[in-house]
């Protein structure tokens, strides 16, 4: 028992080191993707389609400030009217 | 840049000619070990290099067929990419079960290795439930990524492993060594890449570089040294007399 939960612990422990080394590593990066299996010529990242800056989301409409929503308090929340 | 057309940035000769023989180098380490015999011993090493020949053919396919910035190259990379890093957390497992056989700590070892298979997992899908489009392409590269870097923490355990247990297997040596040097290389090129993006040309070039390197050093590993070859020991012991 004792070494399947040294096994476990190990585990735990790889993966958070494994993870803070990621973030170290990829702390200042542009969102590209490390690639590193075979010699193959490397995609350009399937969610970054073309150069052009990205959109406002199309629920922020303007910057004005974003007013309270109208359910303060704690009571429960009606269904949406649609 | 050699072999590259600037005007649209695809793929020139050069590109090719690494490609090519990567993947000949590739099916060189199973010819090897075939023609060696330790191609069952080291299973797990031959199925990743069998896989990525496999995957180098199927993208080649699709690259020729569709094109490089085609959805159907890009999809076909990084999901057969995904399957490439697991079948080398296979090849690492099969690492460690080689250097541990003597400890008969299979258990153990095994249930460390998919917990973390599944630990990595989760954190990955943890890292990416909230994406709105393209979960499962998001959920595939991330643990392609960090199953990458966990590869990368565990070929350093080895490696200190050897270290501790003064193994002298030579060819266990060269393999794990050569491993550590392969992923060593690809991190670093891609926080060097993060932190000098002008350095196009070398960090452009060091994944190619590093994915030769590693089948040439099996194959010297699987060529050069028998099963059973140990390293000289440094300096012998002075018994006083």
């Amino acid at each position: 028992m004792s070494r399947i939960s040294t096994a476990v612990l190990l585990a735990m422990l790889v993966l958070a080191g494994a993870m803070g080394l990621k973030t170290v590593v990829t702390t200042h990066g542009d969102g590209s993707v490390l690639m590193a299996n075979g010699t193959a010529p490397v995609p350009p990242t399937p969610w970054r389609n073309g150069t052009a800056p990205v959109p406002p989301t199309p629920w922020k409409n303007g910057t004005a400030p974003v007013p309270p929503t109208p359910w303060n308090g704690t009571a429960p929340v009606p269904p949406t009217p649609w | 840049m050699p072999g590259r057309q600037k005007a649209d940035d695809v793929p020139g000769t050069f590109e090719y000619i690494i490609w090519f023989v990567g993947a000949l180098l590739e099916a060189s380490v199973v010819v090897c070990s075939l023609l060696r015999g330790p191609f069952r011993r080291y299973f797990t090493l031959n199925l990743y290099m069998s896989t990525s020949v496999l995957v180098s053919v199927g993208r080649y396919l699709v690259f020729s067929r569709h094109g490089w910035t085609s959805p159907e190259y890009t999809y076909f990379y990084y999901y057969s990419d995904a399957i490439l890093t697991i079948c080398l957390y296979f090849a690492l497992m099969g690492l460690y079960a080689i250097v541990f056989e003597e400890l008969k700590a299979t258990m153990p070892l095994r249930v460390f290795m998919m917990l973390l298979l599944i630990g990595t997992a989760l954190f990955s899908y943890s890292v990416v439930h909230q994406s709105e489009s393209r979960m499962l392409t998001h959920y595939v590269v991330e643990i392609s990524q960090n199953l990458y870097f966990v590869g990368l923490i565990l070929t350093y355990v080895l490696w200190a492993a050897l270290l501790k247990l003064r193994e002298s297997r030579v060819r266990v040596i060269q393999i794990v060594l050569s491993l550590g040097v392969y992923f060593s290389i690809n991190a670093a090129n891609y926080a060097l890449h993060n932190a000098y993006p002008n350095l196009r040309v070398i960090w452009e070039y060091l994944p190619p570089a590093a994915g030769m390197f590693l089948p040439i050093a099996w194959i010297y590993a699987f060529m050069r040294f028998d099963d059973e070859a140990r390293l000289a020991p440094g300096r012998l012991a002075v018994v006083p007399r």
